[in-house]
C-alpha cells in the first residue's frame, strides 16, 4: 500500500500514520498548487461510537523544498483540538445540520502556521488562522443529512488560499491481499510460481476512508523567492514535497483522567514523500528508523533503491517472464532519479528527441514528491492523459507530482520490472510484460470530486455494507 | 539533587526558547544543603531519562523542551533511587 501501516511502529500508532501525499496543477485555476497528505488509514465508516479523528498530540506537517538542499523550506503546521460540548456518550445526540450544531459533541478545530526558513538558522513563522472547523464524519443520513454541503462548509479560505481538514474516502487503490500474498498480481496469476486462475484485481482500500488535511495555494508561495517563471527548465519551479507527523518525546499516563499528555519536544514519527519508497524498497529493519529521518539524509538508503529487492523477486516469482531483468546487474540509476533526485532535462523527450520535461532537484538524494509547477495540468479528454503519467507518455502525472487519479502502483511496477531503465541505459530491452505490469485494480470508491479538496466525500457509516472475507483457498 | 544543581536545572527548564537546552554542571558541586524550589522552577510533569548508566548525562522532559543536565553525582543518585536506595 502506497504507505498505509508501512511500518511496524507507525502500525500501532494509526493517527499518526501518513498514508498518502498528491501533489499536482489545479486543473482550471491557473497557478494554483494543491497539495493533500492524508492521514490514519482503513477506516471503517461505521466505526462508532468514537469515530475517527485526528489526533490532538500529534503534530501534523506538509514540507516544501525549493532549494537543491532537499530541506523544509516552507512548512505548513497543522495542530487540532478537541472539544466536548455536552455529557453525553454519544458522538452526536441529534442531527448535526451545521459545523456549531450543538447536537454535536465533538468537534474539532485546526491552526494553520506556515513556517519559512530564512537563511541557515532563522526561521519565520506566520499564522495564518485558528479554529478553522473540521466537518464531522458521515456517520449517516440521520446523523449529518446533507453531508455534501456540511463538509463544503468546512472548506476555509483565506485570500487566495484554501485549507480543509477533514475525513475523506480514501482515493488510493491497490490490491493488497493478492499483493502480500507472495507477490501475487491476479491478472498474471497464470504466470505466478504457485499459479492460479487469473482474475481482475480486487481494491482492498475500497469502501474505507481516510483523514486528509489539503492545501491549494499559489505557487508563488512555494517556489523560492516567491516568482515563479514560466519555464519547465528552470529548476526553481520545481518543488519537493512531503508529509510528517511528530509526537512529543514521551508519553505520560494520567491516572486523574485515564488519559496520556505529552512531554518534551516533538519527534517525528512518520513521513512520506513518493508513494510505496518506505513500504517496499526500506527493509524491515530499517523502516521505523527511516519515519523519524529528514528526505536530506536518505543516501542512507540509496543502495535499497539502486538494488531494490523487489527487482529479485519478480523473476523468481514470475518464472521466464522477466529474463532480461534477472539479468540486469548494474545499480537502478532509473529508480534513483524517479525517487531520489528528480529526472534530469534530456531524459524525456518528445519523438524528435526535444527534452520536454524535468524535475531534477540536484545531487542531494532525497526521497521528495517532485512537482515541476510550470508544467501545465494535462486535460484528462486529451489523448496525452495516462493514469501511468511520465511513463506513458503524460508528463502532468507521476512522478512529476502525484494526481489522484495516477496508478502508482501500475508505475511502480512496471519501473521496478525495468520500464524506464532505458532512460538511462538505452542499451536495455525491457522484458515484454514489464510494460504491461498491473495489480487490476481502480479507485472504486465515490466520484472524485472536481474542485478542491477533490478527494470524495466520505463513505457513511449506515451506508456501509461490510465485504466478504473467507478462510477457504479459492483454488480448492 | 543539591542547591546549585538544582537551580541551574530551574533556570534551563524555565528559559523554555529552545527546544534543547544544555546545563553543564562542575564536578563537586553537591551541598548538603536541601533544595530550595525556584521561581522558575518546572510546574508540571517532568520525565527524566538516563540513557547509559555509565555516563553523566540525564535528559529532562518538561513541556516542549528538553533539558540536558550533565551531572554524574546526580545520575547516580538517581540510579540509587531506582533501584531502592
Amino acid at each position: 500500500m502506497s504507505s498505509h501501516r508501512e511500518a511496524p511502529e507507525i502500525s500501532k500508532d494509526p493517527a499518526a500514520d501518513s498514508t498518502d501525499v498528491y501533489a499536482f496543477m489545479h486543473p482550471t485555476e491557473d497557478d494554483q498548487v494543491v497539495i493533500i497528505a492524508n492521514f490514519y488509514p482503513l477506516q471503517q465508516p461505521n466505526g462508532g461510537p468514537n469515530f475517527y479523528e485526528f489526533a490532538d498530540d500529534v503534530v501534523y506537517e506538509i514540507n516544501i523544498s525549493n532549494t537543491n538542499k532537499c530541506q523544509p523550506d516552507v512548512t505548513y503546521r497543522f495542530n487540532f483540538r478537541t472539544e466536548i460540548r455536552n455529557p453525553s456518550f454519544l458522538y452526536n445526540t441529534g442531527q448535526i445540520t451545521s459545523l456549531d450544531a450543538p447536537e454535536w459533541n465533538r468537534p474539532q478545530t485546526y491552526n494553520v502556521v506556515r513556517l519559512e526558513k530564512m537563511g541557515r538558522r532563522n526561521e519565520k513563522a506566520v499564522q495564518i488562522g485558528g479554529r478553522f472547523p473540521v466537518p464531522p464524519v458521515n456517520v449517516g443520513p440521520r446523523s449529518t443529512p446533507n453531508y455534501e454541503d456540511l463538509a463544503n462548509s468546512a472548506i476555509t479560505t483565506v485570500g487566495p488560499r484554501k485549507f480543509f481538514a477533514g475525513q475523506r474516502t480514501d482515493a488510493f487503490f491497490v490490491d493488497l491481499g493478492s499483493i502480500f500474498d507472495l507477490g501475487a498480481l491476479r491478472p498474471f496469476n497464470g504466470a505466478h510460481l504457485l499459479p492460479m486462475a487469473a482474475m481482475d484485481g480486487i481494491n482492498s482500500v475500497q469502501s474505507y476512508n481516510c483523514h486528509t488535511i489539503a492545501i491549494q495555494v499559489p505557487r508563488s508561495d512555494l517556489v523560492k523567492g516567491g516568482n515563479p517563471t514560466a519555464s519547465f527548465k528552470d529548476r526553481k519551479n520545481t518543488i519537493g514535497v512531503w508529509a510528517t507527523a511528530s509526537r512529543r518525546n514521551a508519553r505520560i499516563f494520567e491516572d486523574k483522567t485515564g488519559t496520556y499528555k505529552g512531554a518534551g519536544p516533538k519527534k517525528q514519527v512518520s513521513r512520506l514523500g513518493n508513494p510505496l519508497f518506505n513500504e517496499v524498497l526500506v527493509p524491515m529493519t530499517q523502516k521505523d528508523k527511516w519515519n523519524t529521518t529528514e528526505p536530506k539524509n536518505d543516501s542512507d538508503y540509496a543502495d535499497t533503491v539502486l538494488q531494490p529487492e523487489l527487482q529479485t523477486l519478480l523473476p523468481f516469482l514470475y518464472p521466464g517472464v522477466f529474463p532480461n531483468l534477472e539479468a540486469y546487474d548494474k545499480p537502478r540509476a532509473d529508480l534513483a532519479a524517479i525517487l531520489l533526485t528528480g529526472i534530469p532535462g534530456g531524459v524525456v523527450t518528445d519523438g524528435e528527441g526535444k527534452s520536454i520535461f524535468q524535475n531534477y532537484t540536484g545531487p542531494v538524494q532525497a526521497d521528495m514528491l517532485r512537482l515541476n509547477t510550470a508544467i501545465p495540468p494535462t486535460d484528462p479528454e486529451s489523448d496525452s492523459y495516462s493514469i501511468y503519467g511520465v511513463v506513458g507518455g503524460d508528463i502532468g502525472g507521476f512522478p512529476n507530482g502525484r494526481r489522484l487519479e495516477d496508478d502508482v502502483v501500475g508505475i511502480s511496477l512496471r519501473a521496478v520490472a525495468g520500464a524506464t531503465i532505458p532512460l538511462v541505459d538505452p542499451d536495455y530491452t525491457p522484458d515484454e510484460t514489464a510494460a504491461q505490469l498491473r495489480d487490476g485494480t481502480s479507485y472504486t470508491g465515490d466520484p472524485l470530486l472536481t474542485e478542491f479538496p477533490f478527494l470524495a466525500h466520505p463513505g457513511g457509516g449506515y451506508q456501509t455494507v461490510p465485504g466478504t472475507s473467507t478462510f477457504e483457498d479459492p483454488a480448492s | 539533587m543539591s542547591e546549585t544543581s538544582r537551580r541551574n536545572f530551574m533556570a534551563a527548564a524555565g528559559a523554555g526558547a529552545a527546544a534543547t537546552t544544555a546545563v553543564a554542571l562542575s564536578a563537586g558541586s553537591a551541598q548538603a544543603k536541601p533544595a530550595m524550589p525556584s521561581r522558575k522552577g518546572a510546574k508540571e510533569s517532568v520525565v527524566a531519562l538516563i540513557d547509559d548508566h555509565r555516563g553523566d548525562t540525564l535528559r529532562l522532559l518538561v513541556g516542549e523542551d528538553e533539558v540536558i543536565v550533565r551531572d554524574r553525582d546526580l545520575v547516580t543518585r538517581i540510579l540509587n533511587a531506582a533501584g531502592g536506595k
